[in-house]
Formats: C-alpha cells, sequence, structure tokens
C-alpha cells in the first residue's frame, strides 16, 4: 500500500513538471537519428515503394487480392502462425508455471532449457530439426528401429515439420514474457486464497490465471507476430504448399526482382503486424515484455476486467470437486514442465552429439568418436573466410550499437523531455518488426546509396537490429544505478566528467560488456540481412550455413551448429557472472 | 473500529489451538525446535521474537502452508495436522493483507463464502454485513490499491472473519505501516478482539504490540520457545538473558550468590529478591525506570560510583552511571520535577530488592 502511494506521488510529480528537456536529453540525438535514417525512412520508402512511387498506383495491392496464388499464401501463413502458436502456447504454458513456482534445482533447470535454446541460433536449431526429421533422420531411425514403421515416413518438407520446427523455436519467446508477469505476482496471494477455502486447483483458477492474462496475451501477441514473419525455419523446413508470405516477399525481391510488388506484399504484413500490436497495447503495455521497465507499473487498471468473473465461477466450481480429484501431491506440473523442458534442449544436444560422429553421415547412435567435422570446418577455407567476414561485421555492428544504444539508454533513464513514450516506441520496434520487411527496407535504402553488397552496409543494418538489446540490457542496469552515488561525488568535489569517469563508468560498464555480448550475438546468427543486404557478394558463417543446408546436408554444419551453442552459452555465462557480480 | 459481540446474531464460534512438540527443519538448520504452546478458547496469544527465532513458520504450520517434520497441531480436539490450508477453517491475516489485487473489497471478501459455494443472497447479505460492521460499506467496489493502509487492514480483517472461522491468524499485520498508523490499527486489533471473542495468534518483532495487545505472549529464539507468560510477567520476571534483553531495556549486572547474600562486581552486597540455591555466579537484571541513584547508599547496599552522561528524552531523563571498578548502567528518571544531579557528581545505584531477577543462565 506504501508502495501504491508513494508511486503515485512520484508519477504526479513527474508528470508536472516534464515539460521541457534537460540536458541528458541531448544523448538521444545521435541514436534517434540513425534510427530514422536506418529504420523509418526506409520502412516509410517501402510504403511509397508499394504505392508505385513516382507512378501512383493501388495495382499492386489489388494484384495480391486477385490472385489466388497470393490468397493461398495467406491462408498458410495464417493458418501455420494460428496452429504454432496455440502449440506453442499449452507446451509454455507448465513450464513458465513452474519456472515461477517451482523449487532452485528445477528453476534453475527449466531455465537454462529455456534459455539456451533461446540464444542458439535460430539456424542452427532448424538444422537440428532438419537432421532429426529427415528421410534418413534419427526419428525415422528410430521409427524403423523398434519396427513401428516398416519404411521411413516423410516429416520434413511438409507442414508438419513446419509447425513442430517453427513451434520449438518460438516456446522461449512466448515462456519468457509469461514468466516475467507470473513472478510478479505475489506468493502470498494463492496463500491468502487457500486460507480462505480453495483448494489448490481453484485458487490457481481464481487467483493465478487472471493474475498471469496480461502475461499470457503478451506471449500470444509476440510469437503470432513473429510466425507471420518468420522467414529461415519455413524456408528451410516447408513443402512446395507452405509458402508463406515471408517467402513470397523474398521471392519477389531476390529471384523475380519485382520491387514495387515485394513492397506491397511486405506493407500488407507490416500493417497486420502494427494493427496487432495495437491490440495488443490495449491489454498490456508491450514495452514491458521485452523487457523495458520504467518500474511504473502500470497494468492493475487492465488486469481486472479480463475474465476474471468467469474463472471465479469456474474455480467455485471446481472447489466443490476437490475432493474427488486425483492428488498429484503438487508433483504433476514439474514433472510435466521438466520433461517439456528437456525436448526444448534434446534437439541441439542431439547435434551437437552428432557433430563428433566419425562417419559422414548421421546415424544414431554414433559409430565413433571423431573430431573430423571439426577438422572439416577448421582447414576449409571458405569456411574460414566466411568466420572472419562474420566476425569482422559483428564488430563494426557492435561498436555502433553499443555506443549509440548506451547514449539512448543514458538518455531514456536520466533525461526528461516530451514524447518518450514515442521514443520508446522507436527504440523497441526493431525487434518486433518482422526482419524480412526491415531487411528489404534497409535493402532499397543501401541500393540508393550504393552500399548494397558491402560489410559497412550489413553491419548498419545489424546495427539497428542489435541496438534495441543494448538498450533494454542498459536501462535495466541503470534503474539500479541510484543517482545519490553521483550526487555525493559531486558534494565531495569531483566535477562532471570526473564523476563519469570514477562513479558511473565503473558501475555501468558490466552492462555494455553484456550489452556488446548480445549484440555481437544478434549480429554473429543472421541470416535474413544477409539474404537481402548481401546481394550474393557477402558469405557470413550463417550464410554458409544456409546454402549448405540448402545444398547437401553436410555433417560439418552439425560441428559449426554445435560451436554457435558453444557461443551462446558462453554469452549467458558471462552476462550471468558479470551481473552476480555487480550484486554482491 | 466497532464490531458486534455476536456474529449471524449467534454465539461466537471459537476454539483453543495446541501445538504438541513441533518440528521443522530446513537443511540443516532447526527452524522450529520442539514447540509446545497450549492457546485456550477466546485467548489472545503474540508469539514474540527477533526474524529467523521461528515464530512465521510455527505460524505457517497452524495454517497449513508448512507441514511440520514431527510433532501435532490440534484444533480444539480434532487433529489437524496433516489438513491441506484450504480445509482447515482458520482465518488468516497476512502480512501486507494479501488482498486480491483483481478483486473489489465486496469481491474479496466475498471469496471465502463463494469457495464454500454458498447461495448468491447468503453471501451478499454477509458481504454487507461485515463491511458495514467494519465501516466499509461505502467502498466496497473500490481496489485494494485504491485504499489506505488502515482500509485495507479492514478490508484483510472483514474477509477473514466472514466465515466465522474460530481462530484467526495474524501475520505481522502492521509491519509495513509507520508508527502512529501502528498504534492506531493496534488499538483496532485489539478492540476488534474484545468483540468477536476469537482465538487469535499474533506474530510480531515488536515488544511493544505484543506486550499491549496480548493476554500472553510467548517469545521465541532461535526455534524454541523460551517463555509462555502475561506481559506483565515477561517484563517483570523474564526468564533468562534472552528474553531479558529482547523485551525492554535492561541493566545487567554479573553477581555472585554466596550464602543467601547477593555480591556485586566489587563485593559490596546488592538488593536482590530471596534466594535458595546454592552458590554460585549469576546476572541481576534490573530495568533502567527502577534503578535509582542517590547521594548516599540506603540500608539494602547499592554499587559506589558516579554519573558519566545525561540524556533528555521528552517524558523522562536518561543518567548513565559508571562504577568503579567500571560497569556501566542506566537509570531512567520521570520529568515530574527537576531532578538536581549533574554529570560528574558521585552517587550509589540501588533498587527495591523485589524489582530485581536473578538469573542463572
Amino acid at each position: 500500500m506504501a508502495g501504491t502511494m508513494s508511486s503515485m506521488a512520484i508519477t504526479g510529480r513527474a508528470k508536472s513538471s516534464r515539460p521541457w528537456p534537460t540536458p541528458w536529453a541531448w544523448l538521444l540525438l545521435p541514436g534517434s537519428v540513425f534510427l530514422v535514417v536506418l529504420f523509418v525512412v526506409p520502412l516509410t520508402g517501402l510504403l511509397l515503394l508499394a504505392f508505385g512511387m513516382p507512378n501512383w498506383t493501388l495495382a499492386n495491392f489489388s494484384r495480391i487480392g486477385d490472385s489466388p496464388v497470393y490468397l493461398t499464401v495467406m491462408r498458410n501463413t495464417l493458418e501455420i502462425s494460428v496452429t504454432v502458436t496455440a502449440l506453442a502456447f499449452v507446451l509454455s504454458y507448465p513450464i513458465a508455471y513452474a519456472l515461477t513456482t517451482g523449487g532452485m534445482v528445477l528453476r534453475t533447470f527449466l531455465l537454462i532449457g529455456v534459455v539456451l535454446p533461446y540464444f542458439t541460433s535460430t539456424l542452427a536449431r532448424t538444422f537440428a530439426w532438419i537432421v532429426l526429421l529427415g528421410r534418413n533422420g534419427v526419428v525415422n531411425q528410430f521409427l524403423l528401429e523398434v519396427g513401428w514403421v516398416s519404411q521411413p515416413i516423410p516429416l520434413l518438407y511438409n507442414r508438419f515439420g513446419v509447425i513442430l520446427g517453427m513451434t520449438h523455436i518460438v516456446m522461449p519467446m512466448m515462456i519468457l514474457p509469461m514468466y516475467t508477469v507470473m513472478s510478479s505476482i505475489d506468493p502470498k496471494l494463492m496463500r491468502a486464497a487457500k486460507a480462505n477455502g480453495a483448494s489448490p486447483l481453484a485458487a490457481f483458477l481464481t487467483i493465478f490465471l487472471p493474475l498471469s492474462l496480461p502475461g499470457l496475451i503478451a506471449g500470444i501477441l509476440l510469437v503470432f507476430i513473429y510466425c507471420l514473419g518468420f522467414y529461415i525455419t519455413p524456408a528451410l523446413m516447408g513443402g512446395l504448399s507452405d509458402v508463406m508470405i515471408t517467402m513470397a516477399i523474398s521471392s519477389q525481391i531476390l529471384e523475380q526482382l519485382n520491387w514495387n510488388f515485394g513492397a506491397a506484399l511486405s506493407v500488407v504484413l507490416l500493417l497486420t503486424v502494427l494493427s496487432l500490436l495495437w491490440i495488443g497495447s490495449r491489454f498490456f503495455p508491450i514495452e514491458q515484455l521485452l523487457g523495458f521497465s520504467d518500474g511504473k507499473l502500470g497494468s492493475s487498471v487492465t488486469r481486472r476486467q479480463m475474465g476474471a468473473k468467469m474463472l471465479m465461477r469456474v474455480g467455485s466450481a471446481a472447489n466443490a470437486l476437490d475432493r474427488w480429484l486425483p492428488s498429484m501431491r503438487g508433483r504433476g506440473v514439474p514433472i510435466l514442465a521438466s520433461c517439456l523442458a528437456v525436448l526444448l534442449l534434446l534437439p541441439v544436444l542431439i547435434v551437437a552429439y552428432l557433430s563428433f560422429s566419425a562417419s559422414s553421415y548421421f546415424v544414431f547412435p554414433l559409430p565413433g568418436y571423431s573430431l573430423r567435422n571439426y577438422e572439416a570446418f577448421l582447414f576449409d577455407t571458405l569456411w574460414v573466410r566466411a568466420t572472419f567476414t562474420s566476425i569482422r561485421i559483428a564488430l563494426m555492428a557492435v561498436a555502433m550499437a553499443t555506443a549509440l544504444g548506451a547514449m539512448l539508454a543514458f538518455g531514456l533513464s536520466r533525461g526528461a523531455m516530451p514524447g518518450r513514450g514515442a521514443m520508446i516506441a522507436l527504440l523497441l520496434s526493431p525487434i518486433i518488426m518482422p526482419t524480412v520487411i526491415v531487411a528489404v527496407a534497409t535493402y532499397f535504402l543501401l541500393a540508393r546509396w550504393g552500399l548494397q553488397g558491402t560489410e559497412f552496409g550489413l553491419a548498419l543494418g545489424h546495427a539497428v537490429h542489435a541496438i534495441p538489446y543494448v538498450v533494454v540490457i542498459v536501462v535495466a542496469n541503470l534503474r539500479d544505478l541510484n543517482p545519490s552515488y553521483e550526487r555525493a561525488a559531486r558534494s565531495l568535489g569531483a566535477g562532471p566528467w570526473a564523476t563519469m569517469r570514477t562513479i558511473v563508468a565503473p558501475l555501468v560498464l558490466p552492462a555494455l560488456i553484456v550489452a556488446s555480448f548480445f549484440a555481437f550475438l544478434a549480429s554473429f546468427d543472421d541470416v535474413v540481412y544477409v539474404l537481402f543486404l548481401g546481394i550474393g557478394k557477402i558469405t557470413t558463417l550463417p550464410m554458409r550455413m544456409w546454402e549448405g543446408i540448402r545444398q547437401d546436408i553436410s555433417p560439418t554444419i552439425a560441428a559449426v551448429a554445435t560451436l554457435q551453442m558453444l557461443l551462446a552459452t558462453i554469452v549467458i555465462v558471462v552476462g550471468t557472472l558479470l551481473r552476480r557480480q555487480k550484486k554482491s | 473500529m466497532l464490531m458486534k459481540a455476536t456474529v449471524n446474531g449467534t454465539d461466537v464460534t471459537t476454539a483453543g489451538i495446541a501445538l504438541h512438540n513441533l518440528q521443522k527443519r530446513y537443511g540443516s538448520a532447526m527452524a522450529v525446535d520442539d514447540v509446545s504452546l497450549s492457546v485456550s478458547p477466546g485467548e489472545f496469544i503474540s508469539l514474540l521474537g527477533p526474524s529467523g527465532s521461528g515464530k512465521t513458520t510455527t505460524l505457517m504450520m497452524i495454517a497449513g502452508f508448512e507441514m511440520p517434520d514431527s510433532g501435532r497441531v490440534l484444533l480444539g480436539d480434532k487433529d489437524i495436522t496433516r489438513l491441506p490450508p484450504h480445509r482447515r477453517e482458520l482465518g488468516v491475516i497476512f502480512q501486507n493483507y494479501a488482498l486480491f489485487p483483481h478483486m473489489t473489497v465486496a469481491e474479496n471478501v466475498a471469496y471465502p463464502l463463494r469457495m464454500r459455494r454458498m447461495a448468491k443472497a447468503e453471501i451478499e447479505s454477509r458481504v454487507h454485513r461485515i463491511l458495514d460492521q467494519v465501516h466499509l460499506g461505502a467502498l466496497a467496489s473500490r481496489y485494494a490499491h485504491q485504499m489506505s493502509g488502515g482500509q485495507q487492514q479492514r478490508v484483510a480483517i472483514a474477509r477473514a472473519l466472514v466465515f466465522d472461522p474460530p481462530v484467526l491468524l495474524l501475520d505481522e499485520p502492521l509491519g509495513a505501516l509507520d508508527k502512529k498508523l501502528r498504534e492506531h490499527l493496534r488499538n483496532e486489533i485489539k478492540t476488534l478482539h474484545k468483540e468477536v471473542g476469537k482465538t487469535m495468534i499474533y506474530v510480531t518483532h515488536d515488544q511493544d504490540e505484543a506486550l499491549a495487545m496480548s493476554d500472553r505472549v510467548a517469545v521465541m529464539h532461535e526455534g524454541r520457545i523460551r517463555q509462555v507468560a502475561a506481559p506483565k510477567d515477561i517484563y517483570r520476571r523474564p526468564a533468562d538473558l534472552f528474553v531479558a534483553g529482547f523485551v525492554g531495556e535492561v541493566n545487567l549486572i554479573p553477581v555472585k550468590l554466596k550464602s543467601g547474600i547477593v555480591h556485586g562486581p566489587a563485593g559490596e552486597s546488592l538488593p536482590a529478591p530471596k534466594w535458595q540455591d546454592a552458590d554460585r555466579d549469576a546476572t541481576l537484571c534490573v530495568r533502567p525506570e527502577h534503578l535509582r541513584l542517590e547521594a548516599s547508599a540506603g540500608s539494602s547496599g547499592g554499587i559506589q560510583g558516579r554519573i558519566s552522561g545525561m540524556t533528555f528524552v521528552g517524558d523522562a531523563t536518561v543518567l548513565e552511571f559508571r562504577s568503579e571498578t567500571g560497569l556501566q548502567l542506566l537509570s531512567k528518571v520521570l520529568n515530574v520535577s527537576d531532578q538536581s544531579m549533574e554529570v560528574g557528581d558521585s552517587c550509589v545505584a540501588s533498587w527495591v530488592a523485589n524489582d530485581a531477577t536473578i538469573l542463572t543462565d
């Protein structure tokens, strides 16, 4: 209660004294200019292009509506996205719930099961599924072995394969926002419900579920949006009849060279995403689910209306059944969640295991261990050159994203100015917008400057993509940085610059390092930007994997995928260690 | 706050609670160690102790949120040790109240009745009645975050009482509030207890609260109950050094008991209650308000020394006394008249024999 009152008082004061920018707000300038030029301008250009600029026309849009091919594409996109979102929701809820309510050991295990796949590149995880589901893949080998089938069944390059692969890849994205909201629910409320006579099931239905609804809606929304704009997995795992809108866009831009029509398709996807976001923002401040929090939780207003009355009736009924329900003594959910987390981890772990094969085929179990796949990677000039290209581009992107992102974070945390909310929306949108659209739009812009197919141009694209991650991480850190440290330093005789150097920099440095690691990962794992901005001239590591997966599924890729997973693990461990060090 | 002495126009439901040898271990740490306690119907008892003393764990075992490793919890004569919390029918008031944020005041109060599947009309009339009793009738459609701390407490009380439980468990309900409000709400709870006549078990780390509200206080330390007694006896006759030091301020004087006489640090004889036991070392406890500083020694003896400091605290003055052997003692004198002592004056510290307590642990 005291907290509520004081936070109300603070908001009130902040509102009354916020009309003019403070000096800190100037730090927002470079980053915003960068994002406007490389994000807002290209997307606007895309819009204009779709309407045929300079010869204005609606022909491109009417073509989408008239052609049965594109109506099928739309239907595919919706069907697949809805199915994947629904499946991911059902499978994610138990994990998020156990992650919130479980004991220390269970939570650590589940967190690894969610976070490790989340930060392992989509390409590596998609490759894992291709290895598992192929005609001679691990699953078919197993089915033949136990005699459940007499010949390999088609699991890949069809609807089943796409849905399975996509669901697996989006699940961490569903779990994390759910977990954020669930862990903000005071566990005492569940106790209070039980003290008031609610059985565990009734307490869940009447208290926990309604309070976790904003997280569920946000998770569903983010995953659905991601599915609509998903490119890599459907392109690699789908069959000929599973063409989604992103694949249609890519084919128009890269193969048909019909830019106007490709732009029109992109605009359709863009507007769909924006309207979904708008609907979602009615329920919950979207920026909080991307990890951006000002410490001002304004969710209490939206919380109350949502379905709570109906759940109350169901919960009350469930309470009457309590004595007849079989009791698992609270172990049911943890067991289920652990099984699901194992399934989340399994594909990448199997690929890591297979990467040590002595055979040039994927045989399970391994006929013998060897490092031949790793040797093939290290001694192949093409692979090595691709790796160095990736590192060069990633370092350029990291430098830009960390510098601009850190300034933006400082400006947002410390600066007061009008239009701050719009600023946050602009900063975070590169994560939410489908990568394909942003890449296509950036391609048109770079082409005008003659930067298409250059490593610097690609790094610019990656920097736009990485800035939101940097901002989120540094803002979270600055929230803990008490301004009274700086005031203390100033009162002890330190000037502004000395305060920055002796107080702020050392305290923010760990967050900057973590942020730059994640920015590196974002660039290093990307394949979509390379496809569009590289115009076949740049071969990064993921690009070479992509080509490798499309041509022959060589075991060398398993070694590369394993190394990528290792890199993700290092980033997570470094991040965790630096965060822990700060706390101690 | 006013509440009727009868609930539902019938006799008050109440029952005693008995704890038999409760034990609870977390890893290697003993959170609750062999706790036995018998609470009579209608009694107000406080579990008082510092954090980590096991008081909250004990309460949670009564409520059913923690399972004891061994021992039994009885409600009246019914063993409820293994009963899940939602079937215990005990009212619990949580720290920070745990009001459901997505429900209005009326919905919060109706919750226990809905879980018991009462008829709609019955729920409405009960909620209406109890909200009127706690003077919240006008705020029934508000949400918890729109209310003050005092109002929230009343909602919590109404929610815990509306289903007429025999026992009310209170887990530091005043913990998060400021001092003025605490004192006000303390009185509300005390009045409430008189009116509803329910057994109340109140967990707190605040000795003032425990002493002011309770019929009896159980002082806990390191998982054990050190003393159970009426507030006055806890204060005046602490059972051991921990209780003496935890409840109120106290002067501890190392003494030797020898052939019926209590000898101070310099060998002087000191006023003390009658002592029957064998000769040994002990500690004499004297509360500062019982310690008098006078120019010359009375007949029952005292400690020689001088005044080393003086602090004005409003209603009283605290005098610091330093004996010739270096012992530091405090004396608290009410400021009813100007007292004439100055820092540096030599004097004798003494007290009435029956105001001192001999502790031998």
